[in-house]
């Protein structure tokens, strides 16, 4: 029996009842409704209470609800909102439906309590997501699209292949913590970081994001990777691996964002990143950590979508998205600028915006915990993202040169979208208790302490002051149109190409196979023609006269041995 | 285009006039003259208070500064020479290819002030 409504299934029957709603002021209704009334829900959940139905002999566990699990669901509805009334002028069923599809299947996944029910809304999350991209209706996208869908897939199917494995070693299918300890919680813990991104499983993120509509990629932006991080703050805290998984994905993506032309892939390279340091909290695993990455996926969930929000406007105004044909748009879309600056505050964590109460509390626990080298690393990319995220994406689109371009600003709904985003980057900001009132944990932390006052703005303004320093002594690496390899290229090119080369020399090989195979053959037949053929020794004609004579010859002597 | 609307600013929207206060040279400089100062009061800042911290490294005056933008420096160095390692022609996955096409334009609004 169902004791408790999944919040999954609002999304689901506002998908379903979609299509037969005219486009307008029904699908608005709709489409704002549905996160709003299962966000309250959510919100209104009592912590604790659980609902299993029997499945095919399996008890599965639709409901777990805990502060884990709520404060994910909570921003999950929030940013569907807000993704939503940014894309209220898409008059695409398909958009429509995927994205509310999607969002259920997201917070299906953070109430889940066992891993079948991960596993179904795992892969409900691929499939329905996948369309966000295909919606672009172009041939780049669609093959984009099938990159992703393979690789979310077969993180579907590592999972699942984990907990068939789990089930049959243990007997249990619950999703609990677990350790690195045998071939199944491996299994899961990769299919996880492939959600994740990974180090070097990383690449659909740059690849797909970027693809998908202008809508689209706000959405996406939200939901799949922070599941992921939920996942892993759920199956692995503590597991000291993920430290440094997550002190690698902080470190590598920002060289590739800071020479990257296309502004959303610069900003699908910075969520990477920021995805690194809600990994290494997890990895942590201290209470002060775990509590870290929940209120730092919270935050950046919202100054991601503000900052694909606003170049996704730019986008939508001007045709690009690309650093070396944009620049001078701040005094035709002023709005959008304002917005896209608190966006990049936030993410560089500056004080009074989000990304400055919650990165901290990652930091604090990596060094009270002793990994001080980490803590380094966490820093550095801490200085960086300012200078690649917070610096360039508005510099090059709304300042830098003037690129000519006119655009009038943003449509209302978005202008509105961007502003409650930016008020709430602003807001947990500056009263982050509100947030850390939601944490799974108890908290007792003041961001707003001198030291770290004084300190993050020193980091922060000569992070910009060596932007300035080298962007004016012409150091700084120009714009330029150009793809920069990583590491897809090996599924790319590098295999693409190893296994055409090895395809044509094996098709070569087994012609010569073949050939040297029938000259010999042909050899034979041509020996047994020689012996046996019309003109062969062994088929020589023979004059019937000689027959007849030999046969009178033996039939005589026949006849004489007979009488005598 | 560009040279037409500067002649006619009062097509821009009231907060974009306001904003072309940037547009002037001089100004820049002066934001830039007060990003020196002010980096110059935060790393003399150092010297005013007593820093709680968790590393000795941390207590040298000016320790997030020199580290903010030395490590900025190396990045972008660092970077530079990625991009000489990695950098294609952008139809290097072929003219079709994602990074390679243009923005379908019924997925957009092209308004611009003239209209």
């Amino acid at each position: 029996m169902i004791d408790v409504f999944p919040p999954a299934f609002f999304f689901f029957i506002a998908a379903a009842i979609i299509p037969f709603l005219p486009q307008g002021i029904f699908r608005t209704l709709v489409l704002l409704f549905a996160p709003l009334v299962a966000g309250l829900y959510i919100f209104d959940l009592s912590h604790g209470v659980s609902s299993q139905i029997e499945l095919a002999g399996l008890s599965l566990e639709l409901m777990r609800v805990d502060k884990l699990s709520v404060v994910f669901g909570l921003i999950f509805c929030l940013a569907s909102f807000l993704g939503n009334l940014y894309a209220l002028h898409v008059r695409d069923s398909v958009q429509q439906i995927a994205a509310l599809a999607y969002v259920g299947s997201a917070v299906g996944a953070v109430f889940a309590g066992d891993l079948v029910t991960l596993f179904l809304y795992w892969e409900g999350a691929a499939i329905t997501s996948v369309f966000l991209i295909w919606a672009r209706r172009t041939q780049g996208a669609y093959h984009s699209g099938m990159r992703y869908l393979i690789m979310q897939i077969a993180s579907g199917v590592i999972l699942l292949g984990g907990t068939v494995l789990l089930y049959r070693e243990t007997g249990s299918i619950a999703f609990e913590a677990m350790t690195l300890s045998s071939f199944p919680t491996w299994l899961i813990f990769i299919a996880f970081g492939i959600k994740c991104a990974f180090p070097l499983l990383h690449n659909w993120v740059q690849d797909a994001y970027p693809a998908a509509t202008v809508t689209g990629t706000v959405i996406l932006s939200s939901f799949t990777t922070k599941l992921a991080v939920y996942a892993l703050a759920r199956g692995f805290p503590g597991t000291e691996i993920l430290i440094y998984i997550g002190a690698t994905m902080t470190l590598f993506p920002i060289f590739y964002a800071v020479i990257e032309n296309d502004l959303r892939r610069v900003l699908a390279y910075s969520l990477n990143n920021q995805l690194g340091f809600m990994v290494v909290g997890v990895g942590v695993g201290t209470e002060l950590a775990l509590n870290g990455t929940a209120a730092h996926a919270v935050s950046h969930i919202l100054y991601k979508s503000l900052l694909f929000m606003s170049v996704g406007a730019v986008l939508f105004r001007t045709g690009t998205a690309k650093a070396t044909q944009l620049g001078g748009l701040y005094k035709s879309m002023p709005l959008t600028m304002i917005f896209c600056v608190i966006g990049c505050a936030s993410i560089s964590a500056f004080p009074f915006f989000s990304g400055f109460v919650t990165k901290s509390l990652i930091l604090s626990g990596a060094a009270k915990e002793g990994y001080y080298v980490v803590w380094g690393i966490l820093l550095f990319a801490s200085a960086c993202a300012f200078h690649y995220s917070g610096i360039k994406i508005p510099y090059f689109a709304f300042f830098s040169h003037d690129s000519g371009l006119r655009p009038k600003e943003a449509p209302t709904h978005m202008l509105w979208a961007m502003g409650i985003t930016a008020a709430l980057c602003i807001g947990v900001g500056v009263f982050p208790s509100v947030l850390y009132s939601l944490l799974p944990y108890e908290i007792s932390y003041n961001a707003y302490s001198t030291t770290h006052v004084i300190t993050q703005l020193q980091l922060l303004f000569f992070s910009a002051l060596a932007f300035t320093v080298l962007l004016r002594a012409g150091i700084y690496p120009p714009m330029l149109k150009a793809v920069n390899l990583d590491f897809d290229w090996t599924y790319r090119k590098l295999l693409p190409t190893i296994f055409g080369s090895s395809a044509s020399y094996v098709t070569r090989l087994w012609s010569a196979i073949t050939l040297f195979g029938m000259a010999k053959i042909d050899r034979v037949i041509s020996g047994l023609y020689r012996s046996h053929g019309p003109e062969g020794r062994m088929a020589r004609v023979w004059p019937t006269g000689a027959m007849v004579l030999w046969i009178a010859i033996i039939l005589t002597a026949t006849m004489i041995v007979n009488f005598i | 285009m560009a040279d037409k609307m500067k002649e006619n600013p009062e097509n821009l929207p009231l907060l974009g006039r306001k904003l072309l206060w940037l547009d002037n040279k001089n100004h820049v400089r002066k934001l830039i003259f007060g990003l020196y100062v002010t980096c110059a009061l935060l790393f003399l800042a150092d010297f005013f208070y007593k820093k709680k911290t968790y590393l000795d490294l941390e207590d040298i005056p000016g320790f997030y500064a020199v580290y903010g933008f030395g490590m900025c420096v190396i990045f972008v160095l660092c970077a530079r020479a990625l991009r000489s390692i990695v950098a294609r022609d952008v139809t290097y996955y072929g003219s079709k290819d994602v990074q390679a096409e243009e923005y379908p334009e019924e997925g957009l609004s092209r308004e611009t002030l003239n209209d």
